[in-house]
């Protein structure tokens, strides 16, 4: 088997690939100009802000193996502070960017400081503790009734250029290409691949001389942050913030979105984002023939749970495998034929 | 003399570390059976390969003509072997006597008299019988290890550097205790201090680099300095 | 006087619920590094089904019976079925156990609506009576009383009996309990189901407790229960009694003067224990 044989395999498909999603990206560019449903524009909008709060997320579980059950609460953060800021003062672009940066603030110093105490500790409390502080975070938007307007949640205008559906689309569409393109390129940076070291193996990275705490907080707020600025689009898009941009349900849908779309690979987080926002607006219509289409979510947590323990790679890993697996057996017959030939 | 535990070319891995690479050692019943070799050779990872607690890749361990190489750890102890770990495995915060009990595998008359026959060989042990383990100092503990693999009616017992950072008045001690087991028991031993193993071992096994390099009547190693020097840095 | 009296007595009460709920998380915790994120689904499954049960069989005990049988058997297959495939994983294993707490969630609302249920006590628990002054609501008084009731049967269980030195034993060193000859994952199984079954009790005691129940309360209480380990040590029994005593008059007092910061307290107990004491106040693993 040639190491160089491999190799090319490898270009000619990451060539493919890119040019798939360069085709794929520009379809979508095109898509409202040729498809005037306000709905699928929507539905499409929804998906792109969740694409990118789920890379926000597998930054964290796929590429560093950490576990967190309260990304909500960045969503959250987000989410409510350009509520607020529209709402108290003006909406308008300064404010927006004011807000933009107060959220940054926040999920950083959280995601900081909730990295800071538990990620040199075994897995489990980072996950415990971000699962309570997202609860800290509910109660909070619940309590907090001058700024939050408790469960209601308020609605709020915002700034001209979001106004307008097909720019939004549009808005959201670029923040989502040029969120994948970042997060590729961290991922691939040597900081990148000290993440994946982590993942793979925390004891020996400790060993050879990498400070893997601090590693992991800088994933943490990357991440956090970025989680932040998808719950600031989420709220734009709906005009309107609640309490359930804080609730499990959102860091849930992350969580399948990641795992079922294929952790460790970004563009899995952006499938599974479209997968489960498309299911559950078609299942939701379903509901109406039969009731336990309400329950949509059931499916997916169960798929879920197969996923993790059968295909722990999601869709887009299993689907690599497979294809590198036929690919490499594709060039060794080649060779072979080669040789004998 | 029968042979009571054969390891035949065993191979283990701990993570992707190739660490035993080719152990090999007949372990003829009533016999001591001493493990030497420099830190790091394997000694340790052969008795926890022995016990399943890393189990092998390749090769037999065969126990009284049973393979028990890919037998989880609680039926290869099942079996009759019993272990004590080079950090002695006390359980910090359970009294002596409930150390001794979570060892017991039934209260029948014949583990109560290996009990007594134990605490006669170890006073210290029945002296702090209300005491936690983990309060025991360096020697109470390791004849506290000791003591909890002997209560079982095991025909192998596996102990690892029982003499480590002990006072010498206390190897001797324990060193006694394990002469006086030999009558009844199978031993291996793994041994850094040269004058323990060569009192009471019949036969001794050199480990390097996860191999076994060299094996023969004790007598042989008593005398040859250059094996010695070479394997060991001792002369 | 009056107030400090029913504050302290609320806050034992619902710190023996949140007890019921971290027994079990604790234990399972310390046997096998496995924290199990669906143990509040396990809960939330005792309350329905017990207070179904006791709705239609009209007697209180066969709905708590049923409440900790549905337990032990919801918890016997999560643990073949769920936990054990994915055992040595912690992050499989994190994952999945949240997954699970989804799925029991909507199970239980395919099985019983997705609207809260009420649920009452039963008449002779029903009311209160005065001692001396102090007006005491009888039905708190039983939570109290089974909650201790549970906690000196699993003491005693575990200080006298060999399965139980078998489990502390394990808690402290799990390769040491195999190589004596114990099959280590039978007797965690065993807590499993344990632990599931006392989840669930806790579950079908908070009904009556707060009137209604709902699903989405197996959250709320297992980030209690959670806040609870930390505290008291992962792996601790006696810790999980009086962290979460600790927890519970803390919630009832806080609740009760400044409300909005109830849950803060607690969180804020759980990051001082954790930057000073990461294996708990009363706890030894790290
Ligand atoms: N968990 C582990 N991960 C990686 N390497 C390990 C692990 N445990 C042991 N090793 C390595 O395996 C080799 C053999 O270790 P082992 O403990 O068996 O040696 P030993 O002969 O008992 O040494 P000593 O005399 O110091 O007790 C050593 O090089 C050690 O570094
Ligand atoms: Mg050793």
């Amino acid at each position: 088997m040639g190491g160089r044989g491999e190799k090319k395999v490898k270009s000619i498909f990451v060539q493919r690939k890119n040019i798939v999603y360069t085709i794929i990206a520009i379809l979508l560019i095109l898509f409202p100009f040729m498809n005037d449903s306000r709905s699928m524009m929507i539905l499409f909008t929804q998906v792109f802000i969740f694409a990118i709060f789920a890379m926000s997320y597998d930054l964290l579980l796929g590429f560093t193996g950490i576990v967190s059950f309260g990304h909500a609460m960045f969503f959250g953060i987000g989410a409510y502070a350009v509520g607020i800021f529209m709402k108290q003062f003006e909406p308008t672009l300064p404010y927006f960017l004011l807000a933009v940066v107060i959220t940054i603030l926040i999920t950083a110093i959280v995601s900081y400081v909730v990295g800071l105490l538990t990620l040199r500790l075994k897995s489990h409390f980072y996950a415990m503790l971000t699962l309570a502080f997202a609860s800290l975070f509910l109660v909070l938007a619940e309590k907090w009734r001058t700024l939050t307007h408790g469960n209601d949640g308020f609605t709020f205008r915002t700034p001209e250029i979001f106004r307008d559906r097909l720019d939004f689309y549009l808005i959201c569409l670029v923040s989502m290409i040029v969120v994948f393109l970042l997060l590729n390129r961290f991922t691939n940076s040597p900081l990148g691949k000290v993440l994946q070291a982590i993942r793979e193996n925390e004891q020996r990275t400790e060993s050879l001389g990498y400070s893997v705490i601090q590693y992991k907080i800088i994933a943490s707020v990357v991440s956090g942050v970025l989680a932040g600025f998808a719950g600031i689009l989420y709220s734009v898009s709906l005009r309107f913030v609640n309490t359930s941009v804080f609730t499990m349900d959102i860091t849930l849908d992350a969580l399948l979105m990641t795992i079922i779309g294929g952790v460790g690979t970004l563009i899995g987080a952006i499938i599974g984002a479209g997968l489960i926002e498309f299911a559950h607006h078609w299942l939701t219509e379903l509901a109406k023939v039969h009731w336990i289409f309400e329950r949509w979510i059931i499916f997916f947590g169960i798929i879920y749970i197969l996923v993790v323990m059968f295909f722990p790679r999601g869709i887009v890993g299993t689907v690599r495998n497979i294809k590198l697996k036929s690919k490499k057996r594709v060039t060794d017959k080649s060779e072979q034929q080669k040789a004998a030939g | 003399m029968t042979i009571q535990l054969k390891l035949n070319e065993v191979e283990t891995y701990i993570g992707q570390f190739h660490i035993l690479q080719g152990i090999s050692l007949e372990v003829r019943k009533g016999e001591v059976t001493v493990l030497l070799g420099r830190n790091g050779a394997g000694k340790t990872t052969t008795l926890r390969t022995i016990m399943g607690l890393n189990p092998s890749t390749k090769g037999t361990i065969t126990f009284n003509n049973e393979e028990i190489q890919s037998l989880p750890t609680y039926s290869v102890a099942q079996k009759g072997i019993g272990y004590v770990p080079e950090d002695q495995g006390i359980f910090s915060e359970l009294t002596v006597e409930e150390n001794l009990k979570v060892a017991m595998k039934n209260e029948s008359d014949s583990t109560k008299e290996r009990l007594n026959y134990i605490l006669n060989l170890f006073p210290d042990l029945k002296k702090f019988w209300k005491k936690p383990g983990g309060l025991l100092s360096g020697g109470q503990k390791q004849m506290l290890s000791i003591a909890r693999a002997y209560v079982n009616d095991n025909e192998l017992l596996l102990i690892d550097e029982p003499s480590k950072g002990l006072a010498p008045i206390v190897v001797e001690k324990v060193m006694e205790s394990i002469i006086e087991m030999k009558d009844t028991t199978t031993i291996v031993l793994v041994e850094q201090n040269f004058m323990m193993a060569s009192t009471i071992g019949d036969h001794f096994y050199i480990i390097d680099d996860g191999q076994t390099v060299q094996n023969g009547p004790m007598e042989v190693l008593k005398e040859d300095d250059e094996m010695r020097r070479k394997y060991l840095g001792i002369a | 006087m009056d107030v400090f009296f029913n504050l302290t007595l609320n806050g034992l009460a619902t710190g023996m619920l949140i007890f019921l709920l971290a027994a079990g998380l604790t234990l399972i915790f310390g046997l096998m590094d496995v924290l199990n994120f669906a143990h509040g689904g396990l809960f939330a499954w005792g309350a329905y089904s017990g207070t179904w049960l006791y709705a239609t069989t009209g007697s209180f005990i066969i709905g708590i019976l049923g409440a900790v049988v549905t337990g032990l058997i919801l918890g016997l297959i999560t643990e073949r079925v769920i936990i054990k495939p994915v055992y040595g994983n912690h992050v499989q294993q994190i994952l999945i156990t949240l997954g699970l707490m989804l799925v029991l969630s909507e199970l239980l609302k395919v099985v019983w609506g997705p609207n809260q249920l009420s649920a009452t006590a039963p008449d002779f628990l029903k009311g209160s009576f005065e001692v001396g002054g102090v007006i005491i609501i009888k039905y708190r008084l039983f939570i109290i009383a089974v909650g201790l009731l549970v906690f000196f049967a699993v003491q005693y269980v575990l200080k006298n009996t060999k399965i139980g030195l078998v489990v502390r034993a394990g808690v402290m060193n799990k390769e040491m309990v195999q190589a004596l000859g114990i099959n280590i994952k039978k007797v965690f199984m065993l807590v499993f189901m344990v632990g599931s079954g006392m989840a669930a009790l806790s579950g079908v005691l908070l009904g009556p407790y707060s009137g209604v129940i709902h699903a989405e309360m197996g959250m709320e209480f297992a980030i209690l229960a959670f806040i609870v380990v930390v505290i008291g040590g992962m792996g601790s029994f006696p810790g999980s009694i009086l962290a979460a005593i600790l927890v519970g008059l803390s919630g009832s007092f806080m609740a009760y003067y400044v409300p909005d910061l109830a849950l803060a307290a607690n969180m804020l107990l759980m990051a001082i224990v954790l930057i000073f004491r990461p294996q708990g106040l009363f706890g030894w693993k790290g």
